[in-house]
């Protein structure tokens, strides 16, 4: 056979029969073991795609934050001058974001399950760090997307004359920081119970009391943004290293355990 | 429509080689229920095992535990040639490769998308051309930026073979593949099987005793968790094989039926 003839090696012709050589087959496709980064990347922009398609979590997340809005226009509008909204507004802020929070977590996991998606991932050698952070992070950006329409919306409807502080720009560390906690935690408790029959309620029975600490940690430190900063920023730091503390410890913690969780 | 006086295809493990699966005493238990209870099962390389029994048997039990999905809660397992209990089941996961009843493909991305991800969750050398490949070899090339959601069950089932041979596996695992497939389906999903049948190891699950046996080069009948019979076609008689499937099934059904 002359030299124009040889047929090289993996071409679609050696593969069209299916038929695995001895060795590795076509060499397109020999084996290596892929990077934990290289994985994460590759299930992020997994999720991102599916999502910029179908923009099933950033628009159910959005619809849900306005009527929560719209809910707290009704009940504010009753009060009138007896109450300064400003004294409340990080609690409602921090509950909005909280609930708008736990309906784009449920639902986080839906892809994975439909059609068996899930089992096919965990059947490829992939890091299970990879796997959480992947999620953990499609998650926080989903939130943030919501948050970034959500929060000017919550300033324009009930705290556009109210006597706002300069400082009010310092909420967006606290907003950031309990974002990434609420994403991480979040995602690991909507593993946990992504194949149980109660699973909407089941996530908030299990996620509001874990994350009680970086709430209430974010809801001061935004308290004390709104209010005005002056004397009192070392309870806002304090406030923050609290919520920065709590992100670490718990993600080093789901980290941990992801792969006991997808395992069973 | 095979039939199980076929000849067995000929074994194409390498010689000399170890079994691709030796199990032994496996037990797994849900609380006090055992799903699998002291199963024994060796299967040579390259040899084809399709596993029968009626619902609940352990099957797919059986064959979660030998994709290292689960864990068995007793005995030992050896996965071609490694100790899938205790060695890295990251370094077994990509020997491996499963088509279940199921697509395990996402509907909202395209056949390409799809089997890109999976190509690079498994660290593929040339995920685009070993995409290509597989499109092409599973006739879904005209398909490709379509989006899995838009297929038929058929066009589903050949692009989870795809997904399953991504990573050129040595091991294949089938659950119920055909399940919900037409004749002409199931007609392409046997032709595909035995175009990607040399080289590799099979074990199938199925309720279809005519087209498992037809197909199989090993055969073995689970019921409640136990093995009650198994070994090389070549060795069993088709009938007999036949008679104990059936009386399982129906002293089953007559246990259903008295309770």
């Amino acid at each position: 056979m002359g030299k124009g003839d040889s047929k090289p090696e993996g071409t679609l012709a050696d593969t069209a029969s299916g038929a695995r050589d001895a060795g590795a087959g076509s060499p397109a496709a020999s084996p290596r073991r892929a990077s934990a980064w290289a994985q994460y990347r590759a299930l992020l922009a997994k999720d991102l795609r599916i999502e910029a398609r179908t923009r099933e979590m950033v628009v159910s997340m959005g619809v849900y934050a306005v009527l929560v809005l719209t809910v707290y226009g009704a009940t504010l509008s009753q009060t009138g001058d007896a109450l300064d909204v400003l004294n409340v507004a990080s609690g409602l802020l921090w509950a909005m974001v909280v609930f708008t929070s736990l309906l784009g977590l449920n639902r986080s996991f839906s892809h994975e399950r439909a059609d068996g998606c899930m089992e096919g991932v965990l059947l490829a050698p992939v890091s299970r760090s990879a796997m959480f952070f992947a999620k953990a992070t499609s998650n926080f950006l989903f939130m943030l997307v919501v948050e970034v329409i959500a929060v000017p919306l919550f300033f324009l409807f009930f705290l556009a004359g109210a006597q706002v502080g300069p400082s009010a720009w310092l909420i967006v560390p606290p907003l950031l920081l309990g974002t990434v906690g609420m994403a991480g935690i979040g995602t690991f408790m909507a593993t946990i119970t992504m194949d149980t029959r109660g699973k909407d309620v089941l996530l908030a029975i299990l996620l509001i009391p874990v994350i009680f600490p970086l709430l209430y940690a974010c809801v001061s430190s935004t308290s004390i943004a709104l209010l005005d900063v002056v004397g009192q920023m070392g309870t806002y730091l304090r406030s923050l290293a609290l919520a920065g503390g709590y992100d670490v410890i718990m993600l080093a913690a789901a980290w941990g355990l992801y792969e006991f969780v997808v395992g069973s | 429509m095979p039939t199980a006086n076929d000849t067995p295809p000929k074994v194409t493990g390498p010689a000399g080689a170890g079994p691709a699966i030796r199990a032994r005493d496996i037990t797994k238990a849900f609380g006090s229920r055992r799903a699998l209870d002291g199963v024994d099962v060796t299967v040579p390389a390259g040899a084809f095992l399709t596993v029968f029994g009626p619902n609940g048997a352990g099957k797919t039990t059986l064959l979660r535990i030998l994709s290292t999905l689960a864990r068995p809660t007793s005995g030992t397992l050896e996965l071609l040639g490694a100790d899938a209990l205790h060695d890295d089941p990251n370094a077994l996961r990509g020997r491996i490769g499963m088509i279940s009843h199921r697509s395990m493909a996402y509907a909202d991305l395209s056949a390409r998308e799809n089997l890109l991800l999976f190509a690079r969750l498994y660290g593929v050398a040339d995920p685009d051309r070993r995409v290509t490949e597989l499109l092409e070899l599973v006739e879904l090339g005209h398909r490709a930026n379509d989006q899995a959601g838009t297929f038929s069950r058929g066009m589903s089932q050949r692009l989870s073979i795809a997904r399953a041979l991504v990573n050129d596996p040595e091991l294949i695992l089938l659950d119920e593949p055909y399940a919900g497939l037409d004749p002409h389906g199931m007609r392409l999903l046997d032709d595909l099987i035995e175009r990607i049948r040399p080289g590799r190891t099979f074990v199938m699950v199925s309720h279809d005793l005519e087209r498992g046996y037809a197909l199989c080069t090993h055969a073995l009948i689970l019921a409640r968790g136990r093995v009650v019979l198994q070994g090389a076609r070549d060795e069993l008689d088709a009938d007999d094989f036949r008679d104990t499937y059936l009386s399982v099934v129906g002293s089953l059904t007559s246990d259903v039926e008295a309770g």
